[in-house]
């Protein structure tokens, strides 16, 4: 099987990545929110875009860890959509975006409690029953634990355990968490049920302070995080790896090259893959 | 809901802190590193207002803005999951807490919406077009027009002028948004009352064009036809090549 590398599409770049010529993923990753119930020129770009490229789709609004009940309505939106476009692989964050049915626009860290996981392993089912497929869900990066009473990997662990979800495990998150909270990455991700990822996520960050990273996709993937990200396709199967650039955006040659990067270490590893059996 | 008191008053205690950014206290968590979350959940919703509304952060002074925007995101709370939609119920917000008369800025509430409304018109879900045909005889036909378009009233002619130039040409300002089929671009057009009223009936689309002149000539007292469908003409032509009118329905 080749590599599958995308890209994580951005209007910023529609006008060159249309072109074709600077970038060449094999898929695009779109958030929903911000191409569902849309009309115009966007949606002539989104058509053209399914014409070349298959689509994978990464959520920011569903808000998985939210205290209230799910958003049905925003859900089955989701569900036009994902129809729609043929997407294959539906992700979003662990975390909580909206609260008291405010939404926030960004991603909060869920308390690493037993009644959370329990919560939010409930609503996961639900959602999966609602959309009929699995969603794959993300391990998010966090600058602060909250009310924490078992440990992060725990905490994952438990609801994609209960919740039969896939994992969306993002290498450059695992990377930017065990620098803030000082722990070992390697140590973190073997503990993970690395036999139920399905998609990886790797981006850039930018360290603030001495102690602190932010997760801001604005830079290019530090060496580090490459090598965690060889380590960790060692021990899974082949999945999908999307390339994350948000901000700071630098010619598309450029993260081009990031994307063969990630195809050159997967292409090493990809006939020594071994199917991980939980523990690393 | 699973979840017990406790752990929904630390989510609920997170989620407000970033909304107002009033301090805190959370069990278990690194105190100084609270303020990137709001931070970082600040700047998303201030960056999408200044997005939306470019030409009002333009002529708001700095300090009434962020009073409006900080004042909005700590007491509202934004109901729609896609964060483009959300400086609608900022507009929303801002009419309600009369914002406009707080600054003395009776433009304000006129710019917020039609600023609003070129975001909505450019990204909305696509509206069926008509059946028609291309044509320019509209004389005893049902002229058709591009349904993805609206028609608006305001205060100030905000669309015309900078906001404090509008300020002194208070009045009825009509205005027509529509959204290009081809280009998706959104356009707007100044409006006479007239227009506005032959405008009107068209969207209603039971009366022919002429059916809809005599009317103009009884409501407006105006005795010369020959005149009227001549600059009627003129105007539709003119919508025509803007890409409003498309032609005669089939």
């Amino acid at each position: 099987m080749q590599p599958q590398v995308g890209i994580g599409f951005r209007k910023e770049f529609a006008a060159e990545f249309m072109e074709g010529q600077s970038i060449k993923p094999d898929f695009i990753e779109l958030a929903p929110e911000n191409w569902m119930k849309i009309g115009g020129y966007w949606k002539k770009v989104l058509n053209e875009l399914a014409g070349q490229y298959p689509i994978t789709s990464h959520g920011l609004s569903l808000s998985i860890g939210s205290p209230e009940g799910l958003d049905m309505e925003f859900l089955k939106e989701v569900k036009k959509f994902l129809i729609e476009y043929d997407v294959k692989v539906y992700s979003e964050h662990l975390s909580f975006s909206k609260c008291d049915n405010a939404h926030l626009y960004d991603l909060l860290p869920i308390p690493f409690t037993e009644d959370a996981v329990n919560h939010v392993s409930e609503r996961i089912r639900q959602a999966q029953d609602f959309l009929g497929r699995q969603i794959a869900i993300e391990n998010v990066s966090y600058y602060t634990p909250v009310a924490a009473e078992m440990a992060e990997a725990e905490f994952i662990s438990s609801i994609v355990e209960k919740s039969g979800c896939q994992l969306l495990l993002d290498v450059n998150n695992v990377y930017v968490n065990a620098f803030n909270h000082q722990y070992n990455a390697k140590e973190f991700i073997g503990s993970l049920p690395l036999e139920h990822v399905a998609y990886i996520h790797m981006a850039g960050h930018t360290q603030v302070s001495d102690d602190l990273i932010i997760d801001t996709h604005g830079e290019n993937i530090i060496d580090p995080v490459y090598e965690l990200f060889e380590w960790v396709v060692q021990r899974i199967n082949p999945v999908p790896v999307l390339l994350e650039r948000d901000f700071n955006i630098p010619e598309l040659t450029q993260l081009n090259n990031e994307l063969n990067s990630l195809r050159a270490i997967m292409g090493k590893h990809s006939q020594k893959a071994v199917i991980a059996s939980g523990k690393a | 809901m699973l979840l017990k008191t406790e752990t929904y008053q630390h989510q609920k205690t997170l989620a407000e802190y970033c909304r107002n950014g009033k301090e805190i206290t959370l069990p278990g968590a690194i105190t100084e590193r609270l303020p990137h979350y709001r931070r970082l959940v600040f700047n998303i919703v201030n960056d999408s207002l200044e997005s939306a509304f470019p030409i009002a952060f333009k002529y708001v002074e700095r300090v009434h803005w962020n009073e409006m925007v900080v004042d909005f995101f700590s007491n509202h709370k934004c109901t729609d999951p896609q964060v483009w939609r959300m400086p609608f119920e900022f507009y929303g917000y801002v009419v309600e807490k009369e914002f406009h008369e707080k600054y003395s800025l009776p433009w304000l509430n006129d710019l917020l919406y039609f600023e609003w409304l070129e975001v909505e018109l450019y990204m909305m879900e696509d509206i069926q077009y008509p059946l028609y045909k291309d044509s320019e005889n509209w004389l005893g036909k049902l002229v058709a027009v591009n349904p993805e378009h609206k028609l608006i009233k305001l205060k100030y002619p905000i669309h015309k002028m900078n906001p404090k130039k509008a300020k002194e040409n208070k009045g009825d300002h009509f205005l027509l948004l529509f959204r290009q089929k081809d280009s998706g671009k959104v356009q707007f057009v100044g409006l006479s009352t007239l227009y506005v009223f032959i405008l009107e009936n068209i969207f209603i689309g039971t009366k022919k064009l002429d059916e809809i002149l005599n009317d103009v000539l009884y409501f407006f007292g105006i005795n010369d036809m020959e005149l009227l469908q001549k600059n009627t003409h003129s105007f539709l032509t003119d919508l025509k090549s803007k890409g409003f009118v498309l032609g005669i329905y089939k």
